[in-house]
């Protein structure tokens, strides 16, 4: 980070802690205790630390997948729905009954199809019909979300749970292994990875370069022989394949089996840590980890403090306001 | 020593000796809503209240809006390291398996589950059967409706919720042998404007008495107000905010089940099982009648109710027959435990899916 | 269950979930006419409705609560203009955190709502209420000021090109932040609709994703006052049908039923950009979904 991104990085903390404070002041509480409450809770023991990395894991892949698409000048808002199907796919994968030595690889390709295909759906309409894809991607996260729920209702509940809406439950041959002896599991190292390369991509490979040009001037398309439509479906579908991995890895590996509304507002964080960035990887990772330790402390700061969970839920829009005011978290596409 | 000098002391042997008494434990306490949704999750919250009021010195943690997802896993762990719980009430449906494992995790902490089926070795399920006062308060709306059509609006079709809606019309058909129940489904817990437009519909297609069983009986009593129809309520007395549409309702008791448990833990005398409440211990209560109830219909009703407290009525015994006619409990017999805590058919009468 | 009574009190039932949607679309449709598109009426439209909520059970005046469900959600709406106009934040960023912010801070100040009986609009005829009443007044209204006066006509060319509308004389920062006010306004009015009318009721997050839903219906609307009703009608349409469906008897599942209104409006939205290039709309707007 350079001169002048620090300064604004400095200016949203003080901004954010002058606006938190006020509300705490607002609602009775000491500012200073309840912002070491929230710093304690997300952070200040190796257990706290695991429950921030794991809230931050899908938050990050749906940050990656609104990524790919805006590179291209796409506003995509739909990591939520992409995360629903890839999951929903996922399971159906499982429900094949695979040998167990396969279940696992089966299960993640299932979860990176679903995906792309619900990414690929306003992809379409977009290359087609011209259809905007802030909207499709909007409705389309509605549908996805109501048709796991249907699924785990009806087709898909399992016997075994006596009558409660949830899948069977994913045995350990189709879950991704645990990092250490937390929660956390290998998705968080995919991601990591995937946003590596993806940063290298976009700033050192061809199709990077290729991605800025039609972003910033679509008519040199047919010029320089390139088809948006093409990227518009590859940057699509690579973005909802990632957001698909973060629901079956959230559905495998987390919650241990496939429910209705499981996201937890992952896609939507994901999104805004997405254009709070800037549409740069490097920064979006920093910020997905930042917004994961603040929701993870959430719990703790209800349980400790006993605010009730509508503060917390402030506090959190008070933080993108400052980083927002701050300005300094633009939404250009930069290099790097 | 002087007299002032000699209270003095007593008073500091008396607290000393009282704090070493008062080993209190710490509560933690987990909702699926918010605590003040003046339904379900209000109920467990003052069941919270009256046991902290009960044990001097006990400590309550308490945390609202947490989904039955692995979210709940992690405050659960939470409430336990950096809390301190040693008893947990996890107080909804789909928090069961979360507490079972966390339950082998942490063998010396205390799990009790609203309504599960399952236990461990720490872990114990506690719930209240609300079968009886659903009957009974079926009884009234079968009696009330002009129409012989009744509704039923609720979140999701699980085993609970089956069981209301069954026990509802069963009783409606006691007092009118051709009540029909129609059941509409919202798809959440907590969904006001689907729950007004539910009822709407369902009034406008000639059902005059509507039970429900969602987070709340908040906005389908007022709505049912504003439409002239009547409800029967559900987790909370909500005649307050609807005083002609309400005819009576099944109201939860959870405090005394609850100080119950925690002595028994604290005593070390807890042995994990399926607690079950219901309306003879107390632990639902048949809220009183609204004016819309006769005096001949109360009177039958109460001396239903008297039956079923002496044991000489039993909802769920046959002949009970499912929604396509065919016989599913035969006559004389009673519903075990396990059928009726996994129902998932509809008897007869009932119009709609369980799914 | 008889089919008939299936559509008996359809068009009414149509109507009172239209009503409060209707609303907030009028909003929004102004705020996009002046280029900005502002997610977070959906917190603004929560925060509207926990004032008017309020203000009713301690005034006991509907009206009154009305009014303040409207100043609330402007408020709210300020600090979406603070960001995208003061510090040019980008405009779906800041129309999330708004709805964060507002979900949050309804949720709050609503705890200690929650359970309070009002009494709410008396029911006219055919079960329809006054803010039905007052949304659709209002669709001419907006249509014929937006079209026939010189200020509809300054915001609409504000909407069309800023560079444009200032050498016309216009200062396009105020219109903006007028149209995000309005939008602010009509939202909070849709709001307290829905909780001192619709439902008599307060609980958080009761909108349930309306206010999203207006900013695409308002792309169906083709940005065109006019045609909010339809699309509003079309939205309630689609959820009266959905529940009396299950009320009637049916055995479709519910889950798949309440998908309806998302794909209806997806559908049509859909045939309206195959038909029109960009969809239409303001060109400062297509800018934005352009970049």
């Amino acid at each position: 980070m350079n001169g002048t991104q620090l300064q604004r990085a400095g200016l949203a903390i003080a901004a954010f802690a002058a606006l938190a404070g006020g509300f705490f002041g607002l609602i009775g509480r000491g500012p200073l205790e309840m912002l070491q409450a929230i710093v304690m809770a997300a952070a200040g023991s190796r257990y706290a630390v695991g429950e921030s990395l794991l809230r931050a894991t899908p938050i990050l892949l749906c940050a990656l997948a609104t990524l790919v698409p805006a590179r291209l000048g796409l506003v995509s808002v739909g990591a939520e729905g992409q995360l629903y199907f890839g999951a929903l796919v996922g399971t159906g994968a499982l429900l094949l009954a695979p040998a167990p030595s396969l279940q696992l690889p089966v299960v993640l390709l299932g979860g990176l199809v679903g995906g792309a295909v619900w990414a690929l759906l306003p992809a379409l309409l977009r290359v087609v019909a011209d259809v905007n894809e802030t909207i499709s991607t909007l409705m389309l996260n509605y549908v996805a979300s109501l048709l796991v729920t249907w699924l785990v209702y009806g087709p898909w509940k399992s016997p075994q749970s006596q009558g409660w809406p949830a899948s069977i439950e994913f045995p350990d041959s189709a879950r991704l292994p645990l990092l250490g002896d937390s929660r956390v599991h290998a998705g968080l190292l995919v991601a990591l990875v995937m946003g590596i390369v993806l940063h290298l991509l976009f700033t050192r490979s061809r199709w990077g370069l290729v991605l800025d040009v039609l972003r910033s001037n679509p008519r040199l398309a047919p010029l320089a022989g390139l088809s948006i439509a093409r990227q518009v479906l590859l940057t699509m579908a690579i973005g909802g394949a990632l957001a698909g991995l973060a629901g079956i890895a959230e559905t495998a590996s987390v919650q241990g089996r496939l429910q209705a509304a499981f996201a937890n507002g992952a896609g939507l964080s994901g999104f805004l840590v997405a254009w709070l960035a800037g549409s740069r990887v490097l920064p979006a990772m920093a910020l997905a980890l930042l917004v994961g330790g603040l929701l993870a402390a959430g719990d703790g700061l209800q349980m400790m403090t006993s605010v009730p969970s509508s503060a917390v839920l402030v506090v959190q829009g008070l933080m993108f306001v400052a980083l927002l005011g701050a300005g300094g978290w633009r939404s250009e596409v930069a290099r790097g | 020593m002087n007299l002032h000098r000699q209270l003095a002391l007593l008073a500091f042997a008396a607290s000393t000796a009282a704090a070493s008494v008062a080993q209190a434990a710490t509560l933690g306490y987990i909702y699926v809503g918010p605590e003040k949704d003046y339904g379900y999750n209000t109920s467990m919250d003052i069941g919270r209240q009256y046991v902290e009021k009960s044990i001097a010195g006990t400590k309550t943690l308490h945390v609202e809006n947490i989904a039955e997802t692995a979210e709940v896993e992690k405050v659960m762990e939470r409430m336990i390291k950096q809390g301190g719980a040693s008893i947990i009430f996890a107080t909804s449906y789909g928090y069961l398996d979360y507490a079972i494992a966390l339950g082998k995790k942490y063998p010396k902490v205390a799990f009790l589950h609203a309504g599960g089926l399952k236990t461990g070795d720490n872990v114990g399920t506690y719930w209240a059967n609300s079968d009886d006062a659903m009957y009974l308060a079926g009884m009234a709306a079968g009696a009330a409706s002009k129409s012989g059509k009744l509704g039923f609006i609720a979140a999701f079709p699980i085993p609970q919720v089956v069981r209301s809606i069954n026990a509802f019309t069963l009783g409606a058909q006691a007092m009118n042998p051709a009540a029909t129940t129609t059941v509409v489904w919202t798809g959440g817990w907590l969904q006001p404007p689907k729950e007004a437009e539910a009822t709407n519909s369902l009034a406008d297609a000639g059902i005059d008495v509507i039970g429900e069983q969602v987070d709340s009986p908040m906005t389908i009593a007022q709505t049912a107000e504003k439409r002239g129809i009547y409800m029967v309520g559900k987790d909370v007395d909500v005649s307050k905010l609807a005083p002609k549409a309400v005819l009576t309702g099944a109201s939860w008791n959870w405090g005394p089940t609850m100080l119950k448990l925690t002595k028994e833990i604290q005593a070390g005398t807890w042995k994990p099982s399926h607690v079950r409440g219901d309306l003879k211990d107390g632990s639902v209560v048949l809220d009183p009648f609204g004016p819309a109830v006769p005096e001949g219909v109360r009177k039958t009703v109460l001396a239903k109710k008297d039956d079923i407290l002496k044991d000489k009525f039993v909802v769920w015994s046959g002949p009970i027959a499912a929604q396509d006619g065919k016989p599913v409990l035969p006559a004389g017999t009673k519903m075990p435990m396990e059928q009726l805590e996994s129902m998932n058919f509809f008897v007869k009468g009932v119009v709609g899916t369980v799914q | 269950m008889a089919d008939t009574s299936l559509l008996q009190g359809l068009p009414a039932s149509a109507l009172r979930s239209a009503a409060p949607l209707l609303l907030v679309l009028l909003g929004e449709c102004l705020t996009q006419r002046v280029g900005r598109i502002n997610l977070g009426v959906e917190g603004q439209m929560l925060v509207g409705a926990v004032a008017g909520y309020g203000v009713t059970a301690l005034s006991g005046e509907p009206w009154l609560g009305m009014a303040a469900g409207a100043a609330a959600a402007a408020l709210l709406s300020a600090v979406y203009a603070l960001l995208t106009v003061a510090a040019r934040a980008d405009q779906f960023a800041s129309g999330l955190a708004v709805w964060m912010l507002g979900l949050g801070a309804s949720a709050y100040a609503g705890s200690g709502l929650v359970g309070l009986r009002i009494e709410g609009f008396a029911v006219g005829a055919a079960g329809l209420t006054p803010t039905l009443w007052l949304a659709v007044a209002l669709v001419p209204l907006v249509a014929l000021w937006l079209y026939g006066t010189r200020t509809g006509l300054a915001w609409r060319a504000v909407g069309e090109s800023p560079g444009a509308a200032r050498a016309a004389g216009i200062t396009p920062w105020r219109v903006i932040v007028a149209g995000i006010a309005a939008g602010g306004l009509l939202s909070g009015l849709g709001g307290a609709a829905l909780s001192i009318d619709h439902t008599r009721s307060w609980a958080e997050g009761m909108t349930a994703g309306r206010g999203l839903t207006a900013v695409g219906l308002v792309i169906v609307a083709r940005w065109n006052p006019w045609l909010t009703l339809p699309a509003a009608l079309l939205f309630g349409l689609a959820e009266a049908l959905s529940l009396r469906l299950q009320a009637g008897g049916s055995a479709v599942p519910a889950h798949l039923l309440h998908t309806l209104p998302y794909i209806a409006s997806l559908a049509v939205f859909a045939v309206t950009c195959a038909r029109l290039e960009g969809g239409g709309g303001p060109a400062a707007l297509r800018a934005v979904f352009a970049r």
